[in-house]
């Protein structure tokens, strides 16, 4: 499998100033074929949705730690169907309390991954999702 | 999705990804007439690094108003290895990522190696038509890609920055005889004056064809050095105006676009036929390509 020729948006929605997780996505994806836009740090759902939509992209990919997930899950979701993209796939990563996965999945994101799997279970986890 | 959106931005890029994954044939299909429009396109190039992304933020906000909105086409290397990409450009020009009137895409380079994408052609033409008003191409400068550029955008500014060996580096590739407008970029490092000094000196000797390319020292945090690359290149465009030879430019697109159209079926051809299909003399080899070469 292979991620050859998708395009993915790694976002840091919120206010939690860590980036290198998702960096680190950010190149295990690209080196599993993606090609892999990211906007760099405290961006808002809008924000993200917006250049989800320019960018065409088959994947966003949220990265949060600040806790505040439910939120910005949603309010992600909320501003891509805005924008009619809600057919855009949605993943969050981060420091996500596994009582909250339910809550997320059933907002809409169809990958929850923390701190407790590997890169390449994610990256797996993500090719399975966008399927080729 | 399927069908067109109610978010025209989005049938704009999806057309664009279109045109992106399409194979030659598709791609053909798509293009089968040149494009009535013909938007000014200014290309930026220069070492990697160089601010060209930082430098293409201002500008676009300058250039672009309610009757030019600006698209910039951003390309980044595509790894050799995996074929996927980092697509950075975009960080850099967060200032405008919000602005309705200006569009980013992010493209990577794939197969091609000329600082372009292989398939950069066609998504210039793909750019017509959506009430753009004017393209920026942003690519990496890698010796000779500058030359490509040329046959693909309007106006060329090359990015030079201070001290980094560039101009004596650039003097060598023949670079510094191909631009249209120099910017000797972060000119609060030590040594600018200098160099555009030692650029203006070939620049003057460049005006064989009677546009002599300014040279332009730009920093991230003055304006007037933005105001003045856009100065220029509106100068640039009046000038090609009257003395382009418009045929001449239509014809060279036309030759690199379905040479690279045709480069990219060999590959298509190659990767269907298998790795012993390679196991044949050249002259066999080259017979077997061309056989197969139709649409
Ligand atoms: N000192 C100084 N640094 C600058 C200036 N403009 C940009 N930079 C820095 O130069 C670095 C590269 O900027 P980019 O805009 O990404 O350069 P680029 O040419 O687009 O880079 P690539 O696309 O990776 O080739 C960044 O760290 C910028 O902060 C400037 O005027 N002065
Ligand atoms: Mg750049």
């Amino acid at each position: 499998m292979s991620l050859n020729g998708k395009r993915i948006l790694i976002a840091k929605p919120g206010l939690d100033g860590h980036d290198v997780g998702a960096k680190i996505i950010a190149l295990a994806l690209r080196d599993a074929g993606a090609d892999v836009i990211y906007t760099g740090l405290r961006r808002s759902p809008d924000y993200i949705a917006r250049v989800a939509v320019d960018e065409d992209v088959d994947a966003v990919g949220l990265s949060i730690l600040s806790g505040s997930h439910k939120e910005l899950v949603e309010e992600t979701v909320r501003c891509l169907a805005e924008l009619d993209a809600g057919d855009i796939h949605l993943f969050v990563g981060g420091t996500i309390p596994g009582e909250d996965h339910d809550e997320l999945r059933n907002a809409g994101a169809r990958g929850i991954f923390t701190a407790e799997m590997t890169i390449d279970d994610v990256v797996a986890a993500i090719e399975a999702d966008l399927g080729t | 999705m399927s069908g067109p959106s109610r978010n025209p931005r989005r049938n704009l890029s999806r057309a664009l990804s279109r045109i992106a994954n399409a194979d030659v044939t598709d791609t053909l299909a798509q293009q089968s007439v040149l494009p009535t429009e013909n938007l000014p396109r200014i290309g930026i190039t220069g070492a990697p690094g160089a601010g060209k992304s930082s430098l293409i933020a201002r500008l676009a906000k300058l250039r672009k108003n309610a009757d030019r909105k600006v698209a910039v086409l951003a390309v980044d290397p595509s790894s050799p290895v995996s074929q996927g990409s980092i697509l950075g450009d975009r960080i850099r020009m967060d200032a405008i990522a919000d602005d309705p009137d200006i569009f980013i895409r992010s493209i990577p380079s794939r197969r091609a190696h000329d600082g372009l994408a292989d398939n950069t052609a066609d998504l210039l033409n793909a750019m017509e038509g959506h009430g753009f008003g004017e393209i920026i191409l942003e690519t990496v400068g890698v010796g000779q890609a500058e030359y490509t550029i040329r046959t693909l955008v309007d106006t060329v500014v090359l990015i030079l920055v201070p001290h980094s060996g560039d101009a004596i580096q650039a003097m060598k590739a023949g670079i510094l005889e191909m631009a249209d407008i120099y910017v000797v970029n972060k000119a609060d490092l030590p040594g600018a004056d200098l160099m555009a000094a030692e650029i203006e000196q070939v620049a003057d000797h460049q005006s064989a064809d009677g546009w002599t390319p300014p040279v332009i020292m730009t920093t991230r945090d003055d304006p007037a050095g933005f105001a003045a690359l856009d100065d220029a290149i509106n100068a640039h465009a009046a000038w090609r105006a009257d003395h382009r030879d418009v045929t001449a430019a239509r014809r060279a697109r036309a030759r690199y676009q379905t040479q690279g159209l045709i480069s990219r079926r060999i590959d298509e051809i190659l990767e269907a036929a298998g790795e012993d299909f390679l196991d044949q003399d050249p002259g066999a080899l080259f017979d077997a390509i061309v056989s197969r070469l139709g649409r």
